[in-house]
């Protein structure tokens, strides 16, 4: 055995169930988990492995057990040497069958794939539409729900459809029915056979009412409280009628690591709303300081003007008011130009967006950026797909968000130069808008912080608008805005914008 | 007219407000000389010695503010009057400069645009008196 060989539970632990005993433990045996985090057999992940022996006796499941598991300095330190690739959960535990492995592999994906997915949505709609979706497919039920606490006294609001209809469900936050448990004492519920079993364990009480309101039948039922980062239940995932007839522990477990990811997601998406609606209200205000500014300039002139003219009628001077006509013409029409201006840039005119050649509105953008590139030496360059040549998009929106996605790369650009590329591709039915830099990245905190980011972002230099101004022109298009970073390898905004119907 | 027109010096980089400004000012007998910035102004106090000056506060190169300054500093010019002309809000000016402070003192008068012109004529013919 080579001495470089990692530490097992039982080489650490102290234990009399190790290998070659009479008695071995079951994460001795398990060779399912052989070379997982790098142990002999279980020996690195025995968490997750049921009726361990450990402290003599034997355990429960991962479910019963985690509690203790989490806290053993076996798990810490094997999550310390492991680093990146500490492995938490294990693929195949006792699934023989392929079908079935095969969707158990894809629920864990599913599970690790979802932080990341649901880290670079910014709508709650959208949120909550993608959480619903992945809940239903990992516990295997026919719907889900995520309800969220809202209004004063506060109640459970949430939204499903059902037949192709949208249902408003809205349920009152106390213990008269299953998923008011689970908010008001912050603990899962998980309902079986409820019309048999109206008052279940725990004095958990099942209300039909809203089966009857919604016209569906719940014969099993999961309900998960969902938290904002100090702990407060911020509302409840649930998910009904298990395709296994009941929800197990396996699912159980799943759905509250889940809610884990729910809450964080409908938080950071409720403070970008907060800064959109922020964002939207400070570019409100710089437009009037703007137009302010002009309008006195205007004012000026035709106050001169006036005078000029009058005065030069009461004298008989026509040479002078000739001059102070053309002068008062030329502000008369500056005036209509704003009127127009003033027109295009409501961000809520509809007809703002309309079908036009998607890439020359990403080039004109890039090629204002140029001159600013070149003086920081960083290579701007574009990489533009076919098939955008008549795609629905405001020109003077998309224009503002590519510029600002181009101040913000030439920010994260190391002091020595880098390479930026804006790249355009059609695919589903989507156009993708890429603003790539190898500049510094950003490593999983501060993407987590990417709002934060923008918002304390350098308004000086850039145009001012930050990225809530981008993801509200963004989401005028029904499109969304994804981030992809990695420290030391720079970041990707990427922006999708839906065809027409 | 017998004796020699007065002269106003106009600073503005706004070729039509200086335009404006000068037919406001020439029909009610005044000579006017233009300059565009605050740098052409310190030039042209020196060739054209006015009796009055009408300075603008937002142009490029120097501002108005900075030009009364070096104006004021300067014994061959502290002497002749200044008048600001300004488009941004007095509020706004305050934070970026102490009008009310030591740069509005050097100004001899402060008139926020849009300028009342009949105002602008009795500011400057109170300086000639």
């Amino acid at each position: 055995m080579s001495s470089t060989r990692k530490a097992n539970c039982w080489d650490v632990m102290p234990c009399d169930h190790g290998p070659g005993c009479s008695e071995p433990c079951p994460a001795v045996l398990d060779v399912t988990s052989a070379g997982v985090n790098g142990g002999v057999n279980a020996g690195r992940i025995c968490w997750t492995v049921p009726g361990t022996l450990c402290f003599g006796e034997p355990q429960g499941d991962f479910v019963d057990k985690q509690e203790t598991c989490l806290a053993c300095r076996f798990f810490l330190q094997v999550r310390d040497e492991e680093g990146e690739e500490f492995r938490f959960v294990k693929l195949a535990q006792g699934i023989h069958d392929a079908e079935l492995l095969h969707a158990r592999i894809t629920q864990v994906e599913s599970l690790m794939g979802i932080r990341d997915r649901l880290r670079a949505r910014f709508n709650l709609d959208t949120v909550i539409a993608e959480i619903t979706r992945q809940a239903r497919i990992l516990t295997q039920a026919q719907r889900s729900l995520v309800l969220v606490l809202r209004g004063r006294p506060p109640r459970l609001h949430g939204e499903f459809a059902l037949r192709g209809r949208a249902v408003h469900v809205d349920i009152p936050f106390d213990e008269s029915s299953a998923v008011g448990y689970a908010a008001v004492n912050n603990q899962t519920v998980n309902v079986k056979d409820p019309y048999q079993v109206p008052v279940q364990q725990d004095g958990v009480r099942f209300n039909q009412a809203f089966d009857e309101a919604c016209h569906c039948r719940t014969d099993s039922l999961l309900a998960v409280p969902v938290h904002d980062s100090d702990g407060r239940v911020i509302g409840v995932i649930n998910a009904a009628n298990s395709a296994k007839g009941g929800f197990s522990h396996d699912d159980q477990w799943f759905m509250e690591r889940y809610a884990i990811e729910v809450g964080l997601a409908i938080e950071k998406a409720r403070l970008l709303q907060e800064a959109t609606a922020a964002g939207r209200m400070a570019s409100i205000s710089e437009s009037l300081a703007g137009l302010s500014h002009f309008l006195k300039d205007v004012a000026h002139a035709l106050t001169g003007t006036s005078f000029i003219i009058r005065r030069a009628i009461k004298r008989g001077r026509m040479d002078e008011v000739e001059g102070a006509w053309e002068i008062l013409d030329r502000h008369v029409r500056r005036l209509v130009d704003l009127c127009k201006d003033v027109l295009t840039y409501d961000p809520d005119r509809p007809d703002d967006i309309c079908p036009s050649n998607l890439n020359a509105t990403v080039a004109d953008a890039v090629s204002l950026m140029q001159a600013e590139a070149r003086t920081r030496a960083i290579e701007l360059t574009t990489d533009l797909g076919a098939g955008l040549n008549w795609w629905p998009h405001s020109k003077r929106g998309i224009y503002r968000c590519v510029v600002n996605l181009l101040v913000n790369s030439f920010d994260a650009c190391l002091p020595g130069g880098g390479r930026v590329v804006v790249g355009t591709e059609y695919r589903d039915r989507h156009a993708i808008i890429r603003v790539s830099d190898d500049g510094q990245g950003m490593d999983r905190e501060s993407r987590e912080h990417v709002l934060e980011t923008f918002r304390t972002g350098d308004r000086e230099r850039g145009s001012g608008i930050g990225l809530p101004t981008v993801v509200d022109i963004v989401e005028r298009h029904r499109g969304r805005l994804e981030v992809d970073s990695e420290l030391g390898r720079g970041s990707t905004f990427a922006i999708h914008l839906p065809g027409e119907g | 007219m017998g004796q020699a027109k007065k002269k106003v010096l106009v600073v503005d980089d706004d070729q039509d407000d200086l335009k404006m400004i000068s037919m406001i000012l020439e029909p009610e007998g005044y000579e006017v000389v233009t300059a565009e910035n605050g740098v052409e102004a310190l030039q042209k106090v020196e060739s054209a010695d006015p009796d009055v000056i009408l300075l603008d506060v937002m142009m490029p190169e120097l501002d108005g503010f900075a030009a009364c300054d070096k104006l004021k500093s300067s014994p061959e010019s502290q002497g002749i009057p200044i008048v600001l002309l300004t488009g941004v809000a007095k509020q706004i000016t305050k934070t970026k400069y102490p009008i009310d402070g030591v740069l509005r003192a050097q100004a001899e008068e402060y008139l926020e645009k849009p300028v009342d012109p009949e105002e602008l004529l009795r500011v400057v013919a109170s300086f000639l008196r």
